[in-house]
């Protein structure tokens, strides 16, 4: 009995502790802080992180965590919230985010300059940080590139059952049907995914990295991919991955027109911020030539900063033309790309239809 | 109406209070959940309802069927052989049974298409052999049923074996001088004794099947969870989310009050002695019999533990001078320490509900225990955001009436995660503990009061005691359900927290999978430690 309730105490006790500790932490720290709410979570931003930190004493909190769940959380603490900046690896949640007012503008020369205009928002909710291609991976077996040459053209009858492509929970195919919207209309852009369903090789499932290993045996001729995995796959530790990256070749679509589709990672700041001059130090700080290359190289993806160089195996995809549509309308098309995906059953595939 | 009063305040004790207090706290985020849903459907209602709101609901069923089929089967049989025969390693297949259950389900969903995918493991394996076979394709509802079955397992295998180590050898001896077979036995006697703890380990089972994210999702699965995270995330619309959480519950009352039903009036409590218990003897498998029976411990052990592990240590090998670091080993000690007082305090609310409850003689009360104990079934994000709505409201009341800033209580400790974690697993631990209860029956702690034994000296001095053996699986449980935890970990941890299904998943998130292998396995390794201390083989704790 006695040792029950000791027990109970003794948690007790350590419990509010803890708290104390927090607490402390809290107020000695406050002018030099700032808490990123994260959906990245790649170790190359560790050290991007440590980095800033060792530069300019500002302490980095970092709390990681699901975009959409991120947004609720900022939301639901109103402005009570502790975090100084938001991070995603997809626009559409950032023009979600400042939609429902959770963002505020930042003014940073520094910023503009680094970021194209395209890529940011035009009130500066928003900055892109990294970008990523939609891209087309072909069996170099049996496909051409010349056989290859829109996203409009992969619903011609000739890829009948050789489409592989993942489902639509997706945010990246979310958004390139969004794009599709946005540059054909939302019919013609039904009419895409339809021809589409038809033409894939199997019901969506499993991620980039399957679509490619799905090719290398021969379940379908092309993926629909983003570049930074087929990067990883070359990259990766294990032979069977380094085979299929290296079994597909890699296709820029809408070339002649108005390039590829291309997706980003981007950051804002909290309306309720608590430090919001160090939090535009970092965004600042994340834009620089360097550290855009440290970005862009550990984890396959294009810098944002004209300046700064992608990795060799990038470089050697080529340079190619991109989209330039305002990365704001993915987010305020995300939705109905989703409707779109429903109405026509991706996700059931070839089969249901 | 005078007599329904008299009833009231001859029946309505401090207990009664007690009960409803701690089920009422228990129970905030699903009270502010209720409320979300007088502000009626979402925009996206009609869609969802036309588009995939059966696919939704038949997947679920589909699941639900598959599933407890299969962990019934093998969950029970597995539970039988290993208490009542001898056969060499018996021990150690006896614990390795429950080991399953600390790989998150859906790392296992990753590793089986690692072994059986295009150019899998196994399938490279089979090659070498000289067997042409391109894949075995798991990535379908067949293969989440398997992948699910097998991952989920103990919780049958766990409550069904401690009710069969229970049963005194009286009741066999009686069985078999009336003229029983053995076989009848099982199927007439120790079946049906024990469905309350087969029941009990199939709803744990239940509930995680209908909270499955990850493998429902990698596989390409539309289920309940995933349709609550799409017209939520995706669809942007929150309200027709509540609404289908809310059809998901009641989808649990069903199921709970079947359980409900089935138990009935009937008792369940066992007499029999101490002595007896501990002296029966377990036969000794041979021949035929004992070979088919071999064979049926090592399937679970094959598919729920060998080959995810096998597949999971080729990843670690690959990715070890990456992920082999000291941050790993914090990140451990911190999923330690968050799980031991998680499951600390859901044992402690189980035990007080349970009790509070019995001592309650005002019956129409005890719905509220039910309440207390839903919180399982309800997606993780969505009581993520029950709570922290609710949170809200205290930190506002704070600063307002009492201008204390409370918000670092909240946000800068583990108090709300921890909380949250009681709300989410009391079911796990509260509805075996609650079927032990009713084995040990009323007569033993009716003796005590009796005696002259309070309540509370009956419940530390005899019921407790008595219950040890269940208590520490029931530890065991919420402790491995909580390390293994994603959705309320993510939306509700301290920025400074960082645990191992965390770590695992944001790999994995990412199609690192190799990556997600290394934090995987140190939490089985965890769970296996704490196996060894908790010593959950020992029948009497």
């Amino acid at each position: 009995m006695l040792k029950n309730i000791s027990l109970i105490i003794l948690n007790v006790l350590l419990l509010i502790s803890c708290g104390e500790v927090k607490k402390q932490e809290v107020s000695n720290n406050e002018s030099k802080e700032i808490t990123i709410y994260t959906h990245r979570h790649y170790d190359s931003d560790k050290t991007i992180i440590a980095n800033f930190e060792k530069e300019t004493g500002v302490k980095v909190n970092v709390v990681k965590a699901k975009a959409d769940e991120l947004l609720q959380k900022l939301e639901a603490e109103g402005k009570q919230s502790p975090a100084d900046l938001l991070l995603t690896i997809d626009a559409g949640r950032l023009v979600r985010a400042k939609q429902k007012g959770l963002l505020q503008p930042a003014k940073s020369e520094i910023i503009e300059k680094s970021v194209p205009k395209n890529l940011r928002d035009e009130e500066n909710f928003w900055f892109s940080l990294t970008k990523r291609a939609r891209i087309i991976v072909y069996d170099k077996n049996k496909v051409t590139p010349e056989d290859l040459s829109t996203y409009e053209d992969l619903t011609n009858p000739k890829w009948n059952g050789k489409v592989l492509v993942r489902s639509s929970s997706n945010i990246y195919n979310q958004s390139l049907l969004a794009s599709i919207i946005a540059n054909n209309g939302q019919d013609s852009a039904k009419q895409w995914a339809e021809g589409l369903v038809k033409n894939m090789a199997r019901k969506p499932k499993g991620n980039d990295r399957d679509q490619v290993k799905a090719i290398l045996a021969g379940e379908g001729e092309i993926g629909i991919i983003n570049t930074y995995y087929l990067g990883k796959l070359i990259n990766s530790k294990d032979s069977l991955e380094v085979e299929a990256g290296n079994s597909v070749g890699v296709f820029f679509l809408n070339q002649q027109d108005r390039g590829a589709h291309i997706n980003v990672s981007g950051i804002g700041v909290a309306k309720h911020a608590p430090n919001k001059e160090d939090a535009i130090k970092f965004i600042e700080y994340l834009v620089s030539k360097d550290v855009q290359e440290i970005f862009a190289k550990a984890n396959y993806e294009y810098p944002v900063n004209k300046e700064a160089s992608a990795s060799d195996l990038l470089q050697s995809w080529g340079d190619f033309k991109e989209d330039n549509l305002p990365l704001s309308k993915l987010g305020e098309l995300n939705k109905n790309a989703v409707v779109i995906f429903d109405e026509v059953a991706w996700d059931k595939g070839p089969d249901a239809q | 109406m005078l007599s329904k009063l008299k009833h009231f305040k001859r029946d309505f004790n401090q207990w009664s209070l007690l009960t409803v207090a701690v089920a009422l706290f228990v129970a905030i985020p699903l009270f502010s959940i209720l409320i979300n849903l007088f502000s009626g459907v979402g925009n996206m209602w009609n869609h969802i309802v036309s588009h995939y709101l059966f696919e939704y609901v038949s997947n679920s069923i589909i699941l639900i069927i598959g599933t407890g089929l299969l962990t019934f089967l093998f969950g029970t049989s597995c539970a039988w052989i290993v208490a009542k025969y001898e056969f060499p390693f018996r021990k150690w297949i006896e614990k390795l049974l429950f080991l399953p259950l600390a790989i998150p389900s859906y790392i296992v969903a990753y590793t089986y298409v690692g072994l059986f995918d295009n150019g899998g493991t196994i399938i490279r394996v089979l090659h070498s052999m000289g067997l042409t076979i391109q894949k075995l394709d798991f990535m379908n509802i067949y293969g989440l049923i398997i992948v699910l079955s097998f991952s989920l397992l103990p919780y049958v295998y766990a409550s069904t074996r401690v009710m069969f180590l229970s049963f005194p050898k009286s009741i066999y001896e009686s069985s078999i001088l009336l003229g029983a077979s053995n076989k009848k036995y099982f199927f007439s006697i120790a079946l049906p004794l024990a469905s309350p703890a087969i029941i009990g380990g199939l709803f744990l089972v239940f509930m995680e099947v209908l909270n499955d994210y990850g493998a429902a999702k990698y596989y390409g699965i539309n289920t309940f969870t995933t349709g609550i995270f799409r017209s939520w995330t995706m669809l942007e619309d929150l309200q027709s989310a509540v609404y289908l959480s809310a059809l998901l519950v009641l989808l649990v009352f069903l199921i709970v009050g079947m359980v409900a039903w089935q138990r009935g009036r009937k008792s369940y409590a066992i007499k029999g002695n101490k002595l007896q218990e501990n002296n029966f003897q377990r036969k000794k498998l041979k021949g035929k019999k004992g070979v088919f029976y071999i064979f049926i411990l090592s399937i679970p052990l094959l598919f729920g533990l060998v080959l995810p592990v096998f597949q999971l240590i080729i990843w670690g090998v690959q990715t070890f001078d990456e992920m082999f670091n000291l941050d790993l080993f914090w990140t451990a000690l911190q999923s330690l320490l968050v799980a031991f007082f998680a499951a600390l305090i859901t044992l402690i609310t189980a035990v007080a509900l349970i009790y509070f409850s019995k001592w309650n003689h005002f019956k129409k009360i005890n719905i509220f225990k039910r309440i207390g104990t839903i919180g399982y079934v309800i997606p993780g994000a969505i009581i993520g955001i029950g709570i922290i709505k609710s949170s809200q409201g205290f930190i506002t009341f704070f600063s307002e009436n009492f201008n204390v800033s409370v918000g670092y209580l909240f946000y800068g400790s583990s108090l709300v995660l921890i909380y949250a974690y009681v709300f989410r697993f009391l079911s796990v631990t509260y509805n075996p503990l609650e079927a032990n209860s009713l084995k040990v029956g009323k007569h033993i702690s009716e003796s005590s009061y009796l005696l002259g034994g309070g309540k509370l000296k009956t419940l530390f001095k005899i019921d407790l005691p008595l219950l040890k053996g269940a208590l520490a699986s029931s530890f065991a449980l919420i402790f491995i359900d909580v390390i293994k935890e994603l959705p309320l970990t993510l939306i509700l941890k301290p920025y400074k927290l960082e645990t191992l299904a965390i770590s695992a998943y944001a790999y994995a998130e990412d199609e690192m999978v190799a990556e997600a292998a290394l934090p995987s396995l140190v939490l089985i390794l965890i769970v296996i430690i704490l196996m060894f201390i908790l010593k959950l083989d020992k029948r009497n704790g």
